[in-house]
């Protein structure tokens, strides 16, 4: 019975089925099953597979996003059993992303929190047009591992030099990695304001989170 | 020509993009632009900044859009009229590395990287106006566009369309126009001297700075192009019918205000939208439902009466090789034979998607261009050319190399009969062999050293030029004292 709850659960992630996700989170629930091992073993193992898939090419970005969806569907069922039991959950790091002051592109940002929930990452998404005091703010109170930056215009790439000043300002620098993304930025840009890495697409920022948790 | 979407077809998308203005609207984060949208009887909600805009509006702001307008150039013999039928064609935009034409290496763009591909694209017959190819990365960006605008005045007398990035660099470029004119007063009776470009943020958004930069257009009467840049499946719908309508609704917006602030200002509309691969989440511009984008959108500008405008032949490929060719030809050939007006970023000197310039690709695309354009131009059917006469007086047992009339009449057409490209190879193989069995890259490069070195134009008039230093002198002082 608990192994099909689980199978079902990932299953439902692995379709992208809502519904059937908080469905099945109820029923695990109910049937006693540890709302960890509901995560754990069915929804996250779900999205594990689909991630997998996903880098060998063999499955869609917009079926990513669904099993992402499904996943935090059923997730929001069983969180306020987690809370209660008051269980560690162990994710592999948390990220922050915004697009900074002035900029309201969103889409690549997105992707790249798309991915990285796939692949277990607790993300924070600030959203667009994010002042850098906001940006500050939010570091002390999340405390990501890493904070990821867009800007996709030129106009805009001065406020990833911002952030990073304001939070050597505020002694929150050496906290955690920046990283910055976006069109027009480059490696070098990276390099010139100090940021701990660039990344070009979605894919290597991915890769260039878990380089920088891992070290 | 090729008509992709019947009638039919065409009324549906028109009716489908007006419920989109009217149903959904556009976001427009500028008080003053909504605030003349109102007036002229758009609805407008001043918390989200969306605009709701009626076909009556629309209607009205075409009759006031030419249909044709002239581009001008620092050589009149250079001067264009955009939607006089046929297509012209732009070079490439904005790249910001560059594969060294020297030693291959894949480095930041320069400034004088910007003024070699402006030179290139004075050179290449296939461009007929020219685009920052270009985004140098060594040059404070407090005077970014002044810098740029400069490079390129100083490097072809074609016309030249110059980047808008921000106001108050974009108001600077316009009194370096005023300054390339010669004077106020010229720049007022043309100021297609140059002209500029904008995007919007999709779905369905415009900046602040984007519309002060477009009033300022509207205000001045310079032409600009205007081109949705979704991204289907990721900023817009995944079906290239709901593409292109989003498309039409997030353009038509700016032909509404643009109309209002400064009737008669020249528009060219279009598209650089494209697929977003689903596989990678990267924009996929090589793809052929570019090409299919270009061909039906292309359809509905002339259904507006406006000249279409399309991003066709940019390479997704990262070097210059046989998948950036077929890429290149693909869809500047689709928006070609389609009718386009504009075929931008046709004569393509960058790989990677707009992201690294390569010198090498740059004379290929204009082989590619070349055909192209041979094809635009068609076949000559008139009593001569069907040439009966001349295929009887050749007869059965003679040719057309050894009759006197056969050659005659040969020398007569050729020129307009047959193009030829500067580059790409149809010698015989020993020949090919005894020239180095080179590959169409290997003398592309060659090629490129030998125009930067024997190419070279009117320079720019002494005072103009240090009248345009003096400017951008100021712009740096007051950039460094805000």
């Amino acid at each position: 019975m608990t192994s099909s709850i689980l199978e079902e659960l990932r299953a439902a992630v692995i379709e992208g089925d809502t519904e059937k996700s908080m469905t099945f989170a109820k029923k695990a629930l109910e049937s006693n099953i540890p709302p960890l091992d509901a995560i754990t073993k069915g929804l996250a193992k779900g999205v594990k597979e689909v991630g997998d898939l996903f880098s060998e090419g063999e499955v869609f970005l917009v079926e990513l996003v669904m099993a992402g969806d499904a996943m935090k569907a059923g997730m929001s069922v069983l969180l306020p059993a987690i809370k209660e039991s008051k269980t560690e959950m162990t994710s592999p790091g948390k990220v922050m992303i915004g697009t900074v002051q002035g900029d309201i592109h969103s889409i690549g940002k997105d992707i790249v929190g798309t991915l990285l929930e796939a692949d277990g990452f607790e993300v924070v998404n600030l959203g667009e047009d994010v002042a850098s005091d906001v940006f500050v703010e939010k570091v002390k109170e999340h405390k990501p591992n890493i904070l990821g930056l867009s800007s996709l215009l030129t106009a805009t790439m001065p406020a990833q030099k911002d952030v990073i000043k304001k939070l050597k300002t505020a002694g929150l620098r050496g906290d955690v990695k920046v990283i910055i993304g976006g069109a027009p930025t480059t490696q070098e840009w990276a390099d010139e304001i100090e940021a701990d890495g660039w990344a070009g697409d979605a894919v290597s920022a991915v890769k260039l989170v878990k380089q920088l948790i891992k070290s | 020509m090729y008509q992709i979407l019947s009638r039919g077809e065409i009324a549906a998308i028109h009716t489908a993009a007006m419920e989109v203005l009217e149903r959904v609207g556009i976001v427009i984060q500028h008080d003053k632009a909504l605030k003349t949208l109102a007036k002229a009887g758009a609805t407008v909600d001043k918390k989200t900044k969306v605009v709701k805009i009626s076909e009556a509006l629309v209607n009205e702001a075409l009759q006031k859009s030419p249909r044709r307008h002239k581009l001008v150039a620092r050589n009149p013999k250079y001067n264009i009229v955009i939607g006089d039928g046929k297509s012209y064609f732009t070079n490439a935009f904005g790249a910001h590395y560059t594969i060294d034409l020297h030693t291959g290496e894949r480095r930041l763009s320069t400034v004088k990287d910007l003024e070699e591909f402006t030179l290139l694209s004075d050179y290449f017959p296939t461009v007929d106006y020219i685009k920052p190819n270009i985004l140098p990365q060594d040059i404070p960006k407090t005077t970014w566009e002044q810098e740029m605008a400069l490079a390129m005045f100083k490097s072809s007398e074609k016309h030249l369309s110059n980047v808008a990035l921000t106001p108050e660099g974009w108001r600077d470029v316009i009194e370096m126009a005023k300054i390339y004119s010669g004077g106020d007063e010229e720049f007022r009776k043309n100021p297609s001297i140059i002209d500029t470009g904008f995007n919007n943020v999709p779905p369905l958004k415009y900046t602040r700075e984007i519309i002060d930069m477009i009033l300022d257009c509207a205000k001045n009467r310079i032409p600009f192009d205007i081109s949705t840049g979704l991204l289907s499946s990721a900023s817009g719908p995944v079906t290239l019918a709901g593409t292109i309508v989003q498309g039409i609704a997030e353009n038509h917006a700016i032909v509404v205000l643009t109309q209002l602030i400064g009737p008669g200002t020249p528009i060219m509309w279009g598209s650089c939208a494209t697929i977003m691969d689903q596989r990678y989440g990267t924009a996929a511009y090589g793809s052929p439902e570019n090409g299919l984008i270009h061909a039906a959108f292309c359809q509905m500008a002339h259904f507006y009466g406006l000249p279409y405008y399309g991003a066709a032949g940019v390479i997704d490929s990262k070097v210059p090789d046989q998948q950036a060719a077929y890429e290149n030809m693909m869809n500047a050939l689709l928006a070609t034979v389609s009718g386009a007006d504009v075929v931008h970023d046709a004569v393509y000197g960058i790989v990677e998607a707009g992201v690294t310039a390569s010198y090498e690709m740059f004379a290929i695309s204009n082989d590619i261009c070349g055909a192209i354009k041979r094809v635009a131009k068609g076949i000559r059917v008139t009593p001569e050319t069907l040439a009966v006469d001349l295929i009887e007086a050749v007869g059965h047992e003679k040719n057309h190399l050894n009759t006197p009339d056969a050659l005659r009449f040969t020398k007569k057409h050729l020129k307009e009969e047959q193009w030829y490209p500067l580059i790409s190879n149809r010698t015989s193989r020993p020949e090919w062999e005894k020239r180095g069995s080179k590959t169409v890259e290997e003398v592309a490069n060659e090629k490129i050293k030998e125009i930067l070195a024997t190419h070279s134009i009117e320079p720019l008039e002494k005072e103009k030029e240090t009248a345009m230093r003096k400017l951008i002198k100021e712009a740096a002082k007051r950039a460094k004292s805000s």
